[in-house]
């Protein structure tokens, strides 16, 4: 894996409790709060509190942990393998679902949707100057959503390289079952957003320089 | 209003081309019911009259081990996902395990003892099939891996050497992707066009449209028997008679009407029909495609290979009759004899009382859901003369059908389906993306229905909540 970092992060900002806090509770992924999207801070953060919800995530004081790609992901697959009860896992989802943010109905456009999911699921991808790869997904299935979450933590602000490594199989334990997903279905909506995010990045990659070889080099 | 068709016919005499010792194996079917472990004592019987009635569905259970399980957090499992596949019966995968056991070979050509039993078995599954549907004579009956390529078949075989540029097919936007989208394969090689019936306010294809449609530029009609979403019943000898008025063949897909009431080829006057076996109890790859037998014979092959083959040359070959002529490799003899035994099974019960069953089923789960809050059925509502099939497509307000069936799923065991059931044109007509499907079969009873609306409404609660 190479061992870019996501330095660039854009909204949502994301990092994860300090190494100490893990003593205490398992390891879970944080979420800065951004002004820009009311709904994260508002009526969605109500869900926190809900009885059957998951401990409320804390914002982090400094959020400026930076992660390797690797990191990440073997913070995400530790994350699910501490959810062993499926509606832990629904839970935690429609808790990442609501971090994220949602596009204008404008922004729902056909050129966007990835397709092929049971769901559906617009993916913007850009290439920004710092040569990270920058991404933006919504969805109409609330648990869709809280898989891109995950997906927009793990490679938002990645190096395009980092993005192209990533394999279904390193994630697993991203399933709301407890049986580790192996095998790509149209159920499996985030191993197609996954596709179309390496996808659509080799593709900017290729626009931008017509060699795919030198920017995605870490 | 579309009412039931075939459904008084006679049953199949396919019992007997049957060896008679056939059924003396088989476990009877009459009074199956195992009460449950925990009313196995004298007084837990006793609140279960002598005299009480056992439906159909608690008394085909046992025949099916699969049902009797637990699965994700220890949920009974609740199976109502049949209209995507059904579950086999033991006769079933006793008799495919006995073929690969006992006689398994390769067929036609074999001279030993072996390959003429498998021989002799896989040609009585098609007997069975023929049998099953009425068709004249066996020969009628092609096996292909599934519905899929039967329809394919006819559209490569038939429709290549028959359809010219601006001849038309007549479909309805209800047909599964399997029946469209071969046309449309056939449409750009042919320049022949397609032409869609839409639905009535009542949702189901308005077939006085479809009898506008039909003209004497119409050269087929490729419909549905019952609808996979909608639940709906087509006229198929109405539709028959407009086709035929004017010169055109129809084909029917029949996958969700041959495994649920009687079907009669005859009856119906079909030119060709296709099921598919997987969704009638027996194996997955394995299907048939109906012909009537000059229609069959009339048509240059589909795949090029062995079986199908009379003499090959360097330069040539001639082929086979049917259904030879359209069975080219080695077929699925193991799923064919297993389809064979599917039917067997069926039978013995009785396509007419599986379909009385299934109607009542119907109603008791239209009714049931319709009391979900928030809740939309899509399709026609059920009466006195509209008879829907057992499966509702729904949607509730707010809530995405796949995160529905994903909570059912790991919550509640209840195994429905979600997505578009390959009938996209459908859904979006609907202007919908999406729906749930909670689809039954014979051996699904009312308390089925209970524990999947009761899972519905906590799914839907669970939902709520996080709004």
């Amino acid at each position: 894996m190479n061992s870019a970092t996501a330095t660039i992060f854009r909204p949502p900002t994301l990092s994860i409790l300090p190494p100490n806090s893990y003593n205490l509770t398992p390891p879970r992924i944080q979420y800065k709060p951004n002004q820009s999207n009311p709904r994260t801070i508002s009526t969605r953060s109500l869900q926190i509190s809900h009885r059957k919800h998951i401990t409320p995530p804390h914002p982090p004081e400094h959020s400026t942990t930076t992660l390797t790609v690797a990191e990440k992901l073997q913070i995400l697959d530790t994350e699910f393998k501490s959810l062993p009860e499926p509606i832990d896992r629904v839970k935690r989802l429609l808790h990442y679902a609501s971090l994220l943010p949602e596009f204008d109905e404008s922004g729902r456009v056909e050129s966007d949707r990835v397709t092929g999911c049971t769901a559906q699921v617009w993916l913007e991808v850009t290439f920004d100057v710092e040569g990270s790869m920058r991404f933006r997904v919504d969805s109409d299935s609330e648990i869709t959503k809280g898989f891109c979450y995950c997906l927009i933590w793990l490679l938002d602000g990645a190096a395009a390289g980092d993005v192209l490594e990533i394999r279904v199989d390193d994630l697993g334990e991203m399933n709301v079952g407890i049986l580790p997903i192996r095998a790509s279905s149209r159920v499996n909506t985030w191993h197609n957003v996954l596709i179309s995010m390496q996808r659509r990045t080799k593709a900017l990659i290729m626009e931008a320089y017509g060699d795919p070889s030198l920017p995605l080099l870490p | 209003m579309m009412t039931m068709e075939g459904v008084v016919l006679k049953l199949p005499s396919f019992t007997q081309l049957m060896n008679p010792n056939h059924f003396t194996n088989r476990t009877s079917l009459n009074f199956r019911f195992t009460f449950p472990k925990y009313s196995s004592s004298s007084t837990a019987s006793l609140s279960v009259p002598a005299a009480a009635p056992v439906s159909l569905g608690h008394s085909t259970r046992p025949d099916f081990e699969i049902l009797h399980q637990k699965v994700n957090n220890g949920s009974k499992l609740v199976y109502l996902d049949n209209a995507a596949t059904s579950q086999k019966p033991s006769a079933v995968i006793d008799a495919v395990n006995n073929y690969y056991r006992s006689y398994n070979s390769n067929v036609h050509r074999g001279i030993h003892f072996l390959s003429a039993r498998a021989t002799d078995e896989y040609e009585m599954a098609r007997r069975k099939v023929a049998a099953f549907i009425n068709a004249s004579e066996s020969s009628e009956i092609v096996f292909t891996r599934n519905a899929t390529e039967a329809i394919n078949l006819v559209a490569y075989s038939w429709g290549m050497s028959n359809l010219k540029p601006k001849d038309e097919i007549v479909l309805t936007i209800a047909e599964h992707h399997s029946a469209i989208v071969p046309w449309q394969l056939l449409s750009e090689k042919t320049g022949a066009v397609l032409k869609f019936v839409s639905l009535t306010e009542d949702e189901v294809p308005d077939t006085k449209m479809l009898q506008e449609l039909v003209s004497k530029k119409t050269k087929l009609v490729v419909v549905h028997h019952v609808s996979n979403m909608l639940a709906s019943v087509l006229p198929i000898n109405e539709i028959v008679q407009w086709a035929h008025d004017v010169g055109a063949k129809v084909l029917v897909d029949a996958c969700q009407s041959v495994p649920h009431m009687v079907v009669d080829v005859q009856n119906l006057g079909v030119d060709f029909l296709v099921a598919s076996s997987h969704k009638m109890c027996g194996p997955t790859g394995v299907g048939f495609l109906y012909g009537k037998s000059e229609l069959l014979a009339a048509m240059p092959p589909f795949l090029g290979g062995g079986e199908m083959i009379s003499d090959v040359f360097l330069d040539h070959s001639t082929y086979a009759d049917p259904p030879s002529r359209f069975e080219a490799g080695t077929p699925a003899i193991g799923e064919a004899i297993g389809l064979g035994a599917a039917i067997d099974y069926l039978s013995e019960i009785g396509m007419q009382k599986i379909h009385d069953y299934e109607v009542d089923l119907a109603n008791y789960l239209y009714e049931s859901l319709g009391t979900v809050p928030g809740v939309r059925i899509y399709g026609p509502a059920p009466s006195a003369t509209v008879h829907r099939a057992a499966l509702c497509s729904f949607n509730v307000e707010g809530l995405h059908p796949t995160d529905i069936a994903t909570f059912l799923d790991q919550q509640h065991g209840v195994a429905i389906r979600s997505g578009h059931h390959c009938a996209q044109p459908l859904h979006r007509y609907l202007g919908i993306n999406a729906s749930a499907r909670a689809s039954l079969y014979f051996y699904n009873t009312k308390e089925d229905v209970d524990d999947f609306v009761r899972g519905l409404v906590d799914t839907v609660d669970f939902f709520n909540s996080f709004k």
